[in-house]
């Protein structure tokens, strides 16, 4: 399956003239004045066999994207090429009519999905065992729970084995025992050959089930590869975010001078405020700068290590290891601090650095960047920690 | 939509065909199996309709026209008001197809002409049965019903099912982008009916409001298939050929409206 810069635009009609305007540029061919584009340039390639994970925010056109892949919606531009059969659960129930049984429903939703009578016929006992709702199968589905409208939805799905499933969101429903159930079919489909194309908020799911992933934000691809890279950019972006929501950005003010305060800070040598900075895990760290004091007396200085959310991992300060900065001139003290090999796992950190005065009680200024540790392990957690396995 | 595209549309139907099927027994099963008075309701519809229609134009206004021929009112009404009744359901049926069905069509990829095939052919299957049993109905009370114009009259209703799929497939898209369209049809298919020689012969009418009359393509195929069951001879203004002709190839133009708008109908749902 191959996607080659696609797009997809909605017009922006308004009021019956708008619609009628629409109508006649679609009659004739043309391109509507006003649209939104859910989305562009999306390029990628999914080879048989592979399964493929979509991640977003909500609105960043996911479903969308979906849709075009599935056939729903003709792309605005681009073209899309997919070789073999698709299935897809784009709504589990789609096809469902709440006036019929189970049972007479499964005949309507597989041949929606592509099967022929005498096919659904034989299956029909398979798909009621999947389904596992019991003496329901004959009730009218309007009486279902979501719950059991999910279970059946998957189960036609199940039976029709496309040669390439789409799913948008479908494990967000049924419960923890069916989830179980779904991700296990999955496992074997993938295992047996077949191509997966999954959106979910779960990031659980993604890293489970997912060997690719694409990361769409407003439309556009924000990052594309494997799952273990993108999902840990993503999450790293939602902290940053959630951060960002919860306190304003400190600018390093200018100087004061009736102050302690931080005058310089390095970063393995490049200034604080040229980040995102950027280390490979397990490489050594070091921060140093430059302290105004307005007496002259010799100052402290702290150094913390925060998540991209904000909360803490490590912090000194220069007292806590009896360390002296060392005077420069007659107000200015610098200082440096080494972390040999840093043991933070790949993710996106914050490092902050705060002037205090002589005495150790107050942390006067605050400054931060951001640092970003690219790696390839698969640890889970924020740091590693020393540690052996052992046979007991 | 290119050319060959166009030619590659009986094939993407054969491939569906099973989805045909399963939508044609839903809209039947949806109207009448599913009910408790099950195929009855196909000939109540008709039957009511025909007794208010006799009771109306016999018993009050005592209508008595040469041009009907031998037959009672009730026979001359009863073989126009079926055929009428299959391009009126059919029509309403297929309109409302696209917009009815739209969690389906927002959903799942399928051609989506087969919702108006299925609304049109329902419509027509559960008329044309009802039409088939009142026939047997009259033969049986005794009227010269002239079975060897039979074929002649399945073929007219072949001829009015494309034309009412083809108008009504225009209308379904249409009705997506212009959300009027339903409250427009209702008020159009009431003139219609009295426009269209149902419950009066054409010749009752004066001259000059029959050439206004003859425009309409549903009385070219509604008069003739009584006139063959009857017996009586087809009436000059009513044979038209070109109609019987042109009417059913709309199906073409219609075709490529619906398959140019229906990918964007998505958007406007």
């Amino acid at each position: 399956m191959r996607l080659d810069g696609v797009g997809k635009a909605y017009p922006m009609a308004q009021g019956a003239a708008g619609r009628l305007s629409t109508l006649w540029t679609l009659l004739r061919h043309g391109r509507f004045g006003k649209s939104f584009d859910a989305l562009d340039g999306i390029t990628f390639d999914v080879m048989p066999g592979q399964s493929f994970g979509l991640i977003g925010e909500n609105g960043a056109g996911k479903s969308t994207l979906l849709k075009v892949i599935a056939g729903v919606v003709k792309p605005s531009r681009g073209s899309i090429t997919v070789n073999g059969r698709i299935g897809a659960l784009l709504e589990l129930g789609a096809g469902f009519h709440p006036e019929y049984t189970g049972r007479a429903n499964i005949y309507l939703a597989a041949s929606l999905m592509g099967m022929a009578r005498g096919e659904i016929r034989k299956r029909v006992d398979e798909i009621i065992a999947f389904a596992d709702i019991g003496e329901h199968i004959d009730q009218p589905i309007k009486h279902y729970s979501s719950g059991m409208v999910v279970r059946l939805g998957f189960a036609v799905a199940t039976a029709t084995r496309p040669d390439i499933l789409i799913t948008d969101e479908v494990l967000a429903v049924g419960d923890e025992s069916f989830q179980k159930k779904c991700i296990a079919w999955m496992e074997t489909y993938l295992a047996g050959g077949g191509t997966l194309l999954l959106c979910s908020h779960g990031m659980f799911h993604i890293q489970k089930l997912c060997q690719k992933a694409l990361w769409l934000q407003h439309g556009a691809m924000r990052a594309f590869g494997s799952t273990a890279d993108v999902t840990r950019e993503y999450l790293a972006y939602h902290e940053e975010k959630s951060r960002l929501e919860k306190c304003v950005t400190e600018a390093p003010p200018p100087l004061r001078g009736d102050t302690y305060q931080i005058r310089e800070l390095r970063l393995n040598g490049r200034p604080f405020e040229t980040g995102p900075h950027e280390m490979k895990q397990g490489e050594a760290l070091t921060v140093s700068g430059h302290v105004h004091s307005p007496d002259g007396r010799t100052p402290q200085v702290a150094v913390g290590l925060v998540r991209a959310d904000g909360s803490g991992i490590y912090g000194v300060v220069s007292e806590m290891d009896n360390f002296i900065l060392r005077r420069v001139a007659a107000t200015d003290f610098s200082f440096g601090l080494r972390y040999p090999d840093l043991p933070l796992l790949p993710g996106r950190y914050l490092v902050r650095g705060h002037a205090m005065d002589p005495e150790g009680l107050r942390m006067l200024d605050h400054i931060e960047t951001t640092l970003e540790i690219h790696g390839d392990s698969r640890e889970l957690g924020v740091c590693r920690l020393a540690h052996e396995w052992y046979i007991p | 939509m290119n050319p060959e595209g166009f030619w590659q549309m009986p094939r993407l139907w054969w491939r569906e065909r099973w989805l045909l099927v399963g939508f044609v027994e839903r809209e039947l099963r949806g109207r009448y199996v599913g009910s408790i008075g099950g195929l009855v309701w196909i000939l109540v519809h008709p039957l009511i309709l025909l007794a208010i229609y006799t009771m109306v134009f016999q018993a009050i206004f005592r209508v008595r026209l040469p041009e009907m021929g031998a037959s009672p009112f009730v026979v001359f009404a009863a073989l126009g008001l079926w055929p009428w009744l299959m391009f009126q359901e059919g029509l309403q049926r297929a309109s409302q197809a696209i917009k009815a069905n739209s969690t389906l069509v927002r959903k799942v990829a399928f051609q989506q002409e087969l919702l108006v095939f299925a609304a049109t052919l329902a419509a027509f299957a559960a008329h044309l049965v009802g039409f088939l049993i009142a026939l047997l109905a009259l033969a049986l009370f005794g009227v010269d019903i002239h079975w060897s114009g039979l074929p002649m009259a399945l073929a007219l209703v072949a001829g009015l099912f494309l034309f009412t799929l083809a108008v009504g497939l225009c209308l379904a898209v249409l009705q997506v982008f212009i959300p009027d369209m339903e409250q427009i049809l209702g008020p159009i298919l009431s003139v219609l009916f009295y426009a269209t020689p149902v419950l009066y012969p054409l010749m009752a009418a004066p001259e000059w409001l029959r050439g206004i009359m003859t425009l309409n393509p549903v009385l070219h195929f509604v008069e003739p298939i009584r006139a063959v069951l009857l017996g009586n001879a087809i009436e000059a203004e009513t044979a038209r050929p070109f109609v019987l002709v042109a009417a059913p190839l709309l199906i073409f133009p219609a075709l490529l409206l619906f398959r140019r708008l229906s990918p964007y109908t998505e958007d406007f749902l």
